[in-house]
C-alpha cells in the first residue's frame, strides 16, 4: 500500500463530489415522478438499513405466528423510529456519509477507515449507534398474550426459529467491506470491492467476469508478502477480508490474480503425492501413466471416506534455526495431525517423533528467493506462520527442500493436512465453474456478437481510489463497491423500480458468513443470457444452459424469445458482477406475482412480453456508458460512475420505498 | 416305508438300522434307532427321528450333524446315499442355534444365540442384525485367545453378561424402532440394558487393568491377532466351535461404508470402542499430540455419555445454542423488567475486570509478576498500572483472536497461571496472566479460549466452559495425584476420572497424572463443543488418519527370500515390511492388481499386479486362507456402492475370499 493518504483523502472527496451530482441527477432524471428527491441523508441511511429492511421484509413473508408478527411489527416500528431519529439528528451534518459502522470488524477495520473517511469516523462514531441495536432499543413489551403456556414447545421452537432468522438478518446489517486492488498478470490492476462474507472463489469469479479469462481452475488468487519474501494462493473457502485485515496499514503485500498449477495439481495427477513411493526412481514412469479412471478412484479413496487421507511424506528437509541464517538438515514427516521430526538418536516410529508444529494456527507460504536472502542450500523452501505475522519474527518457520518435486509435495500434503476434504470440494466447484466457463464460449459464438468492446482495463473511479485496501467508510464502499461492480445493470433495475424483488432474492441465500454470496448472481445471468456469470454448479444443466441453481429462479426463456427485445448484452456486462441484482425479467414476475414464487416456466406468459418491450428502450439508452467513463473518470463527468451511483441509489430507494410507505 | 418284515421277522428290504444320538455331541446322549434304507430322504429321517422320541418340543432348529465329515445334513430332500451316510455313521440330532458368548468391540460379554450350521458370513450377519449393526460384512469373529496359566492367585473377578438367547427376531422385516431402541430390545429391563451396554460407549476402564492387559511389544506380536480369525465360508461347527464357547466379534475390514452417526448409534459407538481400545492397548501407535486429542475425546465422550444425554440433534447447531440463550433471555427479561435491558441483554458484551498478575518474558529482564489492573471485554485483554488509570490508555492492549491458549495449572501448589501467545504483525507476544484462584481462573480462561476463536463471552457456550474447566480442575485435584491404585470400578464417576485410564500406558510411564490432565485439558477445549456422536466421529476419524490404520499385519515368506517377513493387509493395499526394523520396503495396491491364486498344497500366495509384476509368498503366522480373505474380503468391500443400499451380495463374497473348500 504505497499510496499516501493524501491520494486517499482525494478519493474520498471525489466521492462525495460524485454522489452529490448523482442524488441530484438521480432526482431529476431518473426517478419516477411519486418519488420525492431524496435527500443525501436519507438516502444514505436506507443504504445503511438496506439489508435489515430487506430482512424485515423477508420475516413478513414467512407465515408467522402471532407472537411473531407482532413482534416484527414492534422491530419494524421501532427501526422506523429510529431512522426517523436518525434523520432528524443527521440532516444537519454533510459529512454523516456512513452510517454502517461494521461494530464487529474490529480495531482493525476502523483503522482502514480511519486511512480513508477520517474526518467523518468520529461522528459516526459518537452519534449514530450501530443500526442493529436500535430495533432492539426502542422494543416494546411484545404483548404476552399470544403466547398461552399451553403451547411451549412448539410455540417456542418456531419462535426459537423466527428470532434466529431475525438475528442473523440484523447481523446482515452490518457487512464490512474492502476495496481490493488486484494485480494481474499483464502487471495492470484491477480494484475491486469484497464483502466481507466473500469467499476467494467468489472474488476469482467475480474476476473472471472482469477479464475474461478461460476460468480454468488454475486461477487463484496469490498473496505476497515482499517484505518476507513469501507467497502463497488463497484456498477458495477462505474470506478475502479476513485474510487481508491481517495486514498492516503500510503493508507492501499484494494480492495477485494469476495461474499456478500446484493449486490443485493434486487433483489432476493424485498419484504424484498418494503413490511415488519416496522418490524411488522406478515408479515415476508409471505413475506418469495412469488413467483417468483409476485416478479418480484414487482420489475417491483418498477424499471421499469417513476421513481423508494425507498423503505419506517423509523426508530429511533443511530447517532454519530461529533467528540464525544456519540450516539443520532433520528428518521430518508429514501425518494429519502435523509435522514431525525424527529427535536425534530415535526412530522414526510414531511413539518416538517429536512434534515440530501443527496446522491449526499457520498458513502456508512459499519462499521466495530464500538461498540469498537466507542462505538457504536451495531455493526450494516453504514456510509456516501465522496468518497474522507480518514482520520477521522467530515464530516463522522456515523449511527448504531438495528440489521442485519434494516442495510441492510437502506444500501440497500440508495443505490436504491442514484444510481436509475442503480442498476437494474447492477443486470440484472450481471445475464446474470452468467447465461453464468453457461452455459459454461455445454459445457465446452462437449468439449474436456483442455490440460494444469490452472495457477490459476498467480504469474506473475507483481505481483512482490508490489505496490498495482502504477500508472506505461504510455506506460510501457500498456505493463504491457496487458501482463498480455494476457498471450495466441501471437498466435491470429500471423496471423492477418500487417492487420487492431485489429484496427477496437477497433474503434467500442468507448467509451466515462463510455461505458462497448469493443466488442473484446466477440469476442476472441466466436471464441475461449474455454473460458467463453462472452458476457454480449446474454442471448438468440441458442444452448448455445452466441450470439455475434454486428453485425460486425462472428457467431462462428460450433465446431466441428474447433476442427480439432484448439485444444480446453487450459483453461489458459481464463486467458486472455477479452477486447482484436480478436481470429484467425477474422483477416483472414478482411484481406481477407479489412475491418471489418461481415463475412460470419457459414458454413466457403473455405478460412477459410487452414487459421486456418497454425495458428495451433503456437498454439501448446506455451502452456508450463504458466508453465515457473510461475517458472521463473524473466526478464531473463520470458517467459510467455516475451509471452505477445511480444504480445504487435507485436500489436503495427502491428498497426504501417498498419497506416504508 | 423301510423296515419291511417277513413273517420270521427278517428284513426283507435292503433296510439298515441308524443310529442318531439327541443333542449336541455329547455321546453320552441318548439316542433313537431307525431303519431306514439308503433311499430315506433326509427329510424323512428327521421327521421319524422327532416320531421316536415322542417329546413335545419345538424341533424346527433341529438338524443332524455328521460328526465324521463333519458336516451339517441339511438339504432334507437328499436321500442318505447322496450323502453317502452308511450304518456306522455318527450323527447327532441337535439344534443349529446355539448359545455362544461374544466378546464385543466394547470388551464386554454378551451371550446369544448364533447359528452354527450356515457359514460364518452369515451367521455374522444374523448377529449384527440382532445388534442392529448395519454392514455386517465388515465383521467377522475370531477365536478368544487361549488363556495362559498364569498365577492363580489373582482370582479374575465375576464379570457380567449381558444375555439376548431368549430374543428371537422376526426374519426378513427390518427391526422396528421403540422408545429409540429397536423394538426387540425393548422386551425387558435387562435386554434394554443391554442395548444401552451396545449403544453407550462405555468409562474409561481402569488404568491397572490397563497395564495388566497383554500389549504388543513388536510388529510380530500385531500379528497373532490375526492368526485367530475364522472361516468366513465354512459354520461354526465345523470350525470346532462348542456351544458356550467365547468368540470375539470385532470389525475386521478397515472399510467403514457409509458411517451414519444419526441413525446407528451401536455400530458407531462398537467402532469407537474398538478404535479406542486399539490405542490403548498400543495395537496401532501415536505420537503425544495425538493421543492427548484421544484422550480429550474421551473424556468428552465419556462425561456426555455419563451424564445421559442422549444426542440431541438440536443441540449439534451452535448458531441454535445462540438463539436458545438470546430467547431465553429474552423471555427472562419480558417477564418483568424494563425494556431496556432487553438491549443489555443482547447487545451488551459481558467484560471481566480484575487485578491479575502478569509476566511478560523477555530477554534479560527477570522481573516477575506484577500486578495490574486488567479488562477484559469482546475479545481485547488490555492492562493498566491500577484500576485509577482504567479510562486512559492502557499500558497494552491485546487482541486475543486467532492467539493460543495454554494453561498452567498447578492444583495442588495453587498455581493457575494462563499463558497466551498472542500474533501480532511482529510475531507471538507471550504473556502470561496469573489468577488467583479457581473460580477466577475458570473465568477468565473460558474467556481466553472464546476470544481465541474470535467470540465472546456473550457466546452462549461461555458458562458451560467455564463449567468444564471447573471440572477438569477438580479432576485434577480428585484424581490427579494418585497413580489410580484406588479402586475404581469401571463406571468412575466423571470427578473421579483418572487421566491414566485415557491414555496408553506408554503415556502413563512417560508423564505424571498432574501432568497429563493440563493437556487433555487443552486438547479438550477444541472438543468441548461436540456432540456425542460428533465426537465418536472424531475419534474414528483421527484413527483413521494415522498412518498406521487399517493395516492388519502377517508374517509371510516371499518366494526367493530367506528370511520371514511382515506382510501389511490395508484396504487398498499391501505391504511389504522388514520384520525387524518396521520398515515398508514396497507397496502395492489392489487397484494394479491383475488377479491373486492360492496354491492350498504349498500354502502359497500369488498375486499377479500390473506390468507383469509378480509376487508369491508363503504365509507363516496365519493360514493362507485368512491372507486370501483379507484379499478378497477388501475387492468385495470396494464393490460396494451406495445405490444398493443393504443388500449383500453374499454370493460374491464366498466367490472372493472362498474357493479352498476342496482341500
Amino acid at each position: 500500500m504505497g499510496e499516501s493518504n493524501e491520494d486517499i483523502d482525494q478519493m474520498f472527496s471525489n466521492l462525495l463530489g460524485e454522489m452529490d451530482l448523482l442524488t441530484q441527477s438521480l432526482g431529476v432524471d431518473t426517478l419516477p415522478p411519486p418519488e420525492p428527491k431524496p435527500p443525501r441523508a436519507e438516502f444514505n441511511y436506507s443504504v445503511g438499513f438496506k439489508d435489515l429492511n430487506e430482512s424485515l421484509n423477508a420475516l413478513e413473508d414467512q407465515d408467522l405466528d402471532a407472537l411473531m408478527a407482532d413482534l416484527v411489527a414492534d422491530i419494524r416500528e421501532a427501526e422506523q423510529r429510529t431512522i426517523q431519529a436518525q434523520k432528524e439528528s443527521s440532516q444537519s451534518r454533510p459529512y454523516s456519509a456512513s452510517l454502517d459502522v461494521p461494530s464487529f470488524s474490529g480495531a482493525a477495520s476502523l483503522g482502514y477507515a480511519a486511512n480513508v473517511a477520517a474526518p467523518s469516523i468520529s461522528q459516526y462514531e459518537d452519534d449514530l449507534p450501530p443500526p442493529p441495536a436500535d430495533p432492539m432499543l426502542d422494543l416494546p413489551l411484545p404483548p404476552p398474550a399470544p403466547e398461552p403456556l399451553s403451547q411451549e414447545e412448539e410455540e417456542a421452537q418456531a419462535k426459537a426459529d423466527k428470532i434466529k432468522l431475525a438475528l442473523e438478518k440484523l447481523k446482515e446489517a452490518k457487512v464490512k467491506k474492502l476495496v481490493v486492488k488486484v494485480h494481474m498478470n499483464d502487471n495492470s490492476t484491477k480494484s475491486l470491492m469484497v464483502d466481507e462474507r466473500q469467499l476467494a472463489r467468489d472474488v476469482l469469479d467475480n474476476l473472471f467476469e472482469k477479464t475474461h479469462c478461460d476460468c480454468n481452475v488454475d486461477w487463484c488468487l496469490y498473496e505476497i508478502y515482499p517484505e518476507l519474501q513469501i507467497e502463497r494462493f488463497f484456498e477458495d473457502h477462505e474470506n478475502v477480508v479476513e485474510v487481508l485485515s491481517d495486514w498492516t496499514r503500510d503493508t507492501e503485500n499484494k494480492v495477485l490474480f494469476l495461474e499456478k498449477e500446484e493449486k490443485y495439481a493434486v487433483f489432476k495427477n493424485p498419484q504424484n503425492f498418494y503413490l511415488d513411493n519416496k522418490g524411488k526412481k522406478e515408479n515415476k514412469e508409471t505413475n506418469e501413466k495412469m488413467n483417468a479412471k483409476n485416478k479418480e478412484s484414487l482420489l475417491e479413496e483418498s477424499f471421499c471416506g469417513t476421513s481423508i487421507i494425507v498423503p505419506e511424506l517423509e523426508g530429511a528437509l533443511y530447517l532454519k534455526e530461529d533467528g540464525k541464517k544456519s540450516w539443520k538438515r532433520r528428518y521430518f514427516l508429514l501425518r494429519a495431525s502435523g509435522i514431525y521430526y525424527v529427535p536425534k538418536g530415535k526412530t522414526k516410529t510414531s511413539r518416538d517423533l517429536a512434534c515440530f508444529i501443527q496446522f491449526e494456527n499457520v498458513n502456508i507460504y512459499y519462499g521466495i528467493q530464500c538461498k540469498m536472502k537466507y542462505k538457504a542450500p536451495t531455493d526450494y523452501c516453504f514456510v509456516l506462520k501465522h496468518p497474522q505475522i507480518q514482520k520477521e519474527s522467530q515464530y516463522i518457520k522456515y523449511l527448504c527442500c531438495d528440489d521442485a518435486r519434494m516442495l510441492n509435495q510437502w506444500v501440497t500434503g500440508i495443505r490436504i493436512a491442514k484444510y481436509g476434504k475442503t480442498l476437494y470440494d474447492n477443486y470440484q466447484r472450481a471445475m464446474a465453474r470452468a467447465g461453464l466457463a468453457s461452455r459459454w464460449t461455445n454459445l457465446g459464438t452462437v449468439n449474436a456478437a456483442p455490440p460494444a468492446p469490452p472495457s477490459t482495463g476498467v480504469k474506473t473511479g475507483t481505481t483512482q481510489a490508490n489505496g490498495q485496501i482502504p477500508q472506505a467508510a461504510h455506506s460510501m464502499s457500498t456505493v463504491l463497491g457496487e458501482a463498480q461492480r455494476h457498471v450495466e445493470t441501471t437498466k435491470d433495475k429500471k423496471p423492477g423500480l418500487g417492487s420487492h424483488d431485489p429484496g427477496a432474492p437477497r433474503a434467500q441465500p442468507l448467509p451466515k458468513s462463510s455461505l458462497p454470496p448469493p443466488p442473484p448472481m446466477r440469476r442476472s445471468s441466466d436471464v441475461g443470457c449474455g454473460s458467463p456469470g453462472m452458476p457454480p454448479k449446474a454442471k448438468g444443466a440441458a442444452a448448455g444452459f445452466p441450470a439455475p441453481p434454486l428453485d425460486l429462479l425462472p428457467p431462462p426463456p428460450p433465446p431466441p424469445l428474447e433476442d427480439d427485445d432484448l439485444p444480446p448484452p453487450p459483453p461489458d456486462f459481464s463486467d458486472a458482477p455477479p452477486d447482484f441484482v436480478p436481470p429484467p425479467p425477474p422483477p416483472s414476475f414478482a411484481v406481477d406475482a407479489g412475491s418471489s414464487l418461481p415463475p412460470p416456466p419457459p414458454p413466457p406468459p403473455p405478460a412477459l412480453a410487452p414487459e421486456a418491450a418497454k425495458q428495451t428502450p433503456v437498454v439501448v439508452k446506455r451502452p456508450p456508458a463504458p466508453p465515457k467513463r473510461q475517458a472521463n473518470p473524473g466526478p464531473p463527468g463520470g458517467g459510467g460512475g455516475e451509471q452505477d451511483f445511480m444504480s445504487d441509489l435507485m436500489k436503495a430507494l427502491q428498497k426504501k420505498r417498498s419497506n416504508m410507505p | 416305508m423301510a423296515g419291511m418284515k417277513t413273517a420270521t421277522g427278517d428284513y426283507i428290504d435292503s433296510s439298515w438300522e441308524l443310529r442318531v444320538f439327541v443333542g449336541e455331541e455329547d455321546p453320552e446322549a441318548e439316542s433313537v434307532t431307525l431303519r431306514v434304507t439308503g433311499e430315506s430322504h433326509i427329510g424323512g429321517v428327521l421327521l421319524k427321528i422327532v416320531e421316536e422320541i415322542n417329546r413335545k418340543q419345538d424341533w424346527s432348529d433341529h438338524a443332524i450333524w455328521w460328526e465324521q465329515k463333519r458336516q451339517w445334513l441339511l438339504q432334507t430332500h437328499w436321500t442318505l446315499d447322496k450323502y453317502g451316510i452308511l450304518a456306522d455313521a455318527r450323527l447327532f440330532f441337535g439344534p443349529q442355534h446355539r448359545p455362544v458368548i461374544l466378546r464385543l468391540p466394547n470388551r464386554r460379554a454378551l451371550r446369544l444365540r448364533a447359528s452354527f450350521s450356515r457359514p460364518l458370513f452369515q451367521a455374522v450377519a444374523a448377529v449384527c442384525r440382532l445388534l442392529s449393526i448395519r454392514h455386517p460384512e465388515e465383521m467377522s469373529l475370531l477365536r478368544a485367545p487361549e488363556k495362559k496359566e498364569k498365577k492363580k492367585k489373582e482370582k479374575e473377578p465375576e464379570e457380567e453378561v449381558y444375555d439376548l438367547t431368549k430374543v428371537v427376531l422376526a426374519g426378513g422385516v427390518a427391526p422396528v424402532s421403540f422408545r429409540g431402541m429397536p423394538a426387540h430390545f425393548s422386551d425387558s429391563a435387562q435386554t434394554e440394558a443391554c442395548y444401552r451396554m451396545l449403544s453407550r460407549p462405555l468409562a474409561p476402564p481402569d488404568p491397572l487393568l490397563l497395564q495388566r492387559l497383554p500389549r504388543p511389544s513388536s510388529l510380530l506380536d500385531k500379528t497373532q491377532l490375526h492368526s485367530r480369525w475364522l472361516d468366513s465360508s465354512r459354520c461354526l461347527m465345523q470350525q470346532g466351535v462348542k456351544a458356550g464357547d467365547m468368540l470375539w466379534l470385532r470389525f475386521k475390514y478397515y472399510s467403514f461404508f457409509d458411517l451414519d452417526p444419526k441413525t446407528e448409534p451401536v455400530r458407531l459407538t462398537q467402532l469407537y470402542e474398538q478404535a479406542r481400545w486399539d490405542l490403548l492397548l498400543e495395537e496401532i501407535d501415536c505420537t503425544e499430540e495425538e493421543m492427548m486429542v484421544f484422550a480429550a475425546l474421551q473424556y468428552h465422550i465419556n462425561k456426555l455419555s455419563q451424564s445421559g444425554e442422549v444426542d440431541e440433534p438440536a443441540g449439534t447447531d451452535p448458531g441454535l445454542d445462540d438463539l436458545d440463550a438470546a430467547l431465553s433471555n429474552l423471555e427472562v427479561k419480558l417477564e418483568g423488567s424494563a425494556p431496556t435491558d432487553v438491549l443489555d441483554s443482547l447487545t451488551t458484551i459481558p467484560e471481566l475486570k480484575d487485578h491479575l498478575r502478569i509476566f511478560r518474558p523477555r530477554k534479560l529482564t527477570l522481573k516477575g509478576y506484577r500486578q495490574h489492573w486488567v479488562v477484559f471485554k469482546e475479545t481485547t485483554l488490555s492492562y493498566y498500572k491500577s484500576q485509577d488509570e482504567a479510562p486512559g490508555d492502557p499500558i497494552q492492549q491485546l487482541n486475543l483472536k486467532g492467539c493460543e491458549v495454554v494453561p498452567d495449572v498447578n492444583v495442588s501448589g495453587q498455581k493457575f497461571c494462563i499463558k497466551l501467545l498472542v500474533p501480532s504483525p511482529e510475531g507471538m507476544s507471550e504473556i502470561y496472566l496469573r489468577c488467583q484462584d479457581e473460580q477466577q481462573y475458570a473465568r477468565w480462561m473460558a474467556g481466553c479460549r472464546l476470544a481465541s476463536k474470535g467470540r465472546t463471552m456473550a457466546d452462549s457456550s461461555y458458562s458451560s466452559e467455564v463449567q468444564a474447566i471447573l471440572a477438569f480442575l477438580s479432576l485434577q485435584r480428585t484424581g490427579g495425584g494418585g497413580s489410580g491404585n484406588h479402586s475404581q470400578g469401571p463406571d468412575a464417576s466423571a470427578e473421579g476420572l483418572n487421566p491414566y485410564g485415557l491414555v496408553a500406558p506408554r503415556f502413563q510411564r512417560k508423564f505424571k497424572a498432574k501432568q497429563l490432565t493440563p493437556r487433555i485439558l487443552e486438547a479438550h477445549q477444541n472438543v468441548a463443543q461436540l456432540s456425542l456422536s460428533e465426537a465418536q466421529l472424531r475419534f474414528i476419524q483421527a484413527w483413521q488418519s494415522l498412518p498406521d490404520f487399517g493395516i492388519s499385519y502377517v508374517v509371510v515368506r516371499f518366494k526367493g527370500s530367506r528370511k520371514d517377513e511382515i506382510l501389511g493387509i490395508a484396504n487398498n493395499r499391501l505391504i511389504r515390511i522388514d520384520l525387524a526394523v518396521g520398515d515398508v520396503v514396497k507397496t502395492w495396491r489392489f487397484s494394479n492388481m491383475r488377479q491373486w491364486n492360492v496354491n492350498w498344497d504349498i500354502r502359497q500366495v500369488a498375486i499377479e499386479f500390473d506390468e507383469h509384476i509378480n509376487v508369491a509368498f508363503s504365509c507363516v503366522s496365519a493360514s493362507c486362507r485368512i491372507v486370501h480373505e483379507y484379499i478378497g474380503g477388501y475387492i468385495f468391500l470396494s464393490t460396494r456402492e451406495r445405490a444398493r443400499g443393504e443388500e449383500l451380495d453374499e454370493d460374491l463374497f464366498l466367490q472372493l475370499t472362498g474357493g479352498h473348500e476342496a482341500f
